[in-house]
């Protein structure tokens, strides 16, 4: 017990002692997050849209595909995405390899099916009137979409901090895609695996409490705003 | 003003509504009657284009709407209230200048419009308050006038009296009236068919997604008190003799073509005399005339022209209608 107890003070001293390697790490991370995030809802949400309010041949085809890459080992993404981005793969030439584009590629890849997943369940939860009350007021498809969109904004807003969460906490794409080089490549989670397996256990359970502050920040900030919506 | 023509429409394979023809012109007032599930709120929806028929043409203005950009634009002009609406979130006056700003108005044009509409419908005093915190009447009436604000050239009404008491729903009819007069084609689907015939200029019947050649006049749930041969049933306040061996919950029939109508009781073999006033005329063209007479339930009677004319009937005439209790159906 004493082990953790002492751990858990180190890690405590790196983060209000400044630590750079620390702050270093979790910019990155925060860099990287932020970037896939609005990438993979800019790409997931409006694809989970169209699959949630509009009736096409394939649909079903395409909510199981959706589903399925839910449950993609995150590994697996990471060795396809370096197959791609591998000097000898279609890619190479981008030389994207082991930098932080790297990680956000796969990120994009892990938390797009996310965050079409979620809006797909949200705005089909969503009372059909709403769509059609937009429509017969006079409402463009597009300005009704608008009215669903406003109608499921909690839900929606669910799925952006859940693909965030996501590619905040993931470790084995950026791991096998970044390399996890040092002042480079190394995000939150692939430091704390190498420290972890280095024996730097101050170090793990610090960069652990920030992934820990990060995700209740979110949650937090989440609360406020339902709350601020529905006050 | 709106013209369907051929509608076949289906539910998976399981075919709804199969309607030959159907038009709703400027300036008159349609009901569509009919049990639950005979099509009429798929009728209506088809007719607001917000539901595509597997075939058949609906048309406004004579042009036939097919495009997806057709039926955005037919929209702007046709609109539904549904049975039961749905206000958006914000206030009864949010909803409103929400759905004036989907037609571009806005500023001191909207909120006139807002406080006329409202007004109108008896519900000013709602406008502040939240559209989710409103009875479902009141709602009802908010979204009759969210419509109305949009001036529509065709107004399609769901049951718009669905939750409504007796005096809320002769003020929306008034409302609806009102609005014929500007020459706006109303149709409305009601399973109260007093209200269907005091209210419409034209009566269409829907029978499993089917415009029925008998149209169901003069039908009242009651309840056939134990015994045989010639007992009372109550509808309202009406008590009215029937023959018959059933008893407990039925429905029975008055036929309007066997009521006869009289200006003093009269003395004969009919039983069943019902003194009211006469509060629609209308005539179907052929010389032949439909009264509706409010004997504590609206009944419709059928006349021929020259019967009215002789008996000097007006509206608001009081009259005496009578029929022999054999010809009161009872199923």
């Amino acid at each position: 017990m004493d082990f953790f107890i002492d751990g858990l003070r180190r890690g405590i001293e790196l983060i209000l002692g400044g630590d750079p390697e620390v702050y270093d790490i979790t910019l990155l991370s925060l860099r990287v997050a932020l970037i896939s995030t609005i990438l993979a809802c800019g790409v997931g949400v409006p694809v989970g849209f169209l699959i949630g309010t509009t009736r096409f041949w394939g649909r079903r085809a395409a909510i199981t595909a959706l589903n399925t890459m839910l449950a993609f080992p995150t590994v697996v993404v990471g060795v396809l995405i370096w197959g791609l981005l591998a000097r000898r793969g279609p890619f190479g030439g981008a030389e994207l390899l082991y930098t932080w584009w790297a990680i956000v590629i796969a990120e994009v890849v892990l938390a797009a099916p996310i965050a079409a997943a979620l809006t797909a369940a949200a705005v089909q939860g969503i009372d059909p009137r709403v769509r059609r009350t937009a429509l017969t007021l006079g409402a463009s498809p597009l300005r009704a979409h608008i009215a669903v969109a406003r109608a499921a904004r909690f839900a929606l807003f669910t799925a952006v901090v859940v693909a965030f969460g996501r590619v905040l906490a993931e470790v084995g794409a950026a791991m096998i895609v970044g390399g996890n080089i040092r002042h480079y490549t190394r995000t939150l989670t692939t430091a704390v695996a190498l420290a972890t397996s280095q024996g730097d256990f101050a170090l793990a359970m610090a960069l652990g409490l920030i992934l820990f502050a990060i995700a209740l920040t979110v949650n937090v900030l989440l609360q406020l705003f339902q709350g601020r919506v529905n006050a | 003003m709106l013209r369907a023509s051929g509608i076949e429409h289906a539910y998976g394979g399981r075919p709804v509504l199969s309607i030959e023809s159907l038009e709703l012109p400027a300036g008159t007032i349609t009901a569509l009657v009919g049990p639950n599930g005979s099509g009429k709120s798929t009728l209506l929806r088809i007719l607001a284009f917000l539901e595509q028929p597997r075939s058949g043409t609906v048309q406004l203005d004579g042009h036939s709407i097919r495009t997806t950009a057709d039926r955005r634009r037919a929209r702007r002009r046709v609109t539904l209230i549904e049975q039961y609406p749905l206000l958006f979130r914000g206030t009864v006056r949010h909803n409103l200048l929400y759905a004036l700003s989907l037609h571009g108005i806005k500023g001191v044009e909207a909120s006139r419009r807002t406080d006329a509409a409202l007004e109108r419908l008896h519900v000013g005093e709602l406008r502040d308050r939240s559209g989710e915190d409103i009875s479902d009447g009141e709602r009802q009436r908010v979204a009759v006038a969210r419509a109305l604000a949009l001036r529509p050239a065709v107004l399609l009404l769901d049951e718009p009296t669905g939750v409504a008491d007796r005096a809320a729903t002769a003020q929306l009819y008034r409302v609806l009236e009102e609005e014929r007069s500007q020459q706006t084609a109303i149709c409305f689907a009601s399973h109260q068919l007093e209200d269907a015939y005091r209210w419409s200029s034209r009566l269409i019947a829907l029978a499993d997604g089917r415009a029925s050649a008998v149209t169901p006049e003069n039908l009242f749930r009651t309840v056939i008190p134990e015994g045989t041969g010639t007992r009372t049933a109550r509808v309202g306040p009406l008590e009215v003799q029937v023959f018959t061996d059933k008893c407990g919950p039925a429905t029975i029939a008055i036929p309007a073509d066997e009521l006869l109508v009289s200006l003093e009781p009269l003395h004969s073999s009919a039983r069943n005399h019902f003194p009211g006033k006469v509060m629609r005329i209308s005539e179907d063209g052929r010389g032949s005339v439909t009264l509706i007479v409010d004997v504590g339930v609206d009944l419709a009677v059928r006349i021929t022209r020259a019967s009215l004319e002789e008996l000097g009937i007006k509206l608001g005439s009081e009259v005496v209608l009578s029929i022999k209790v054999m010809a009161v159906r009872v199923f």
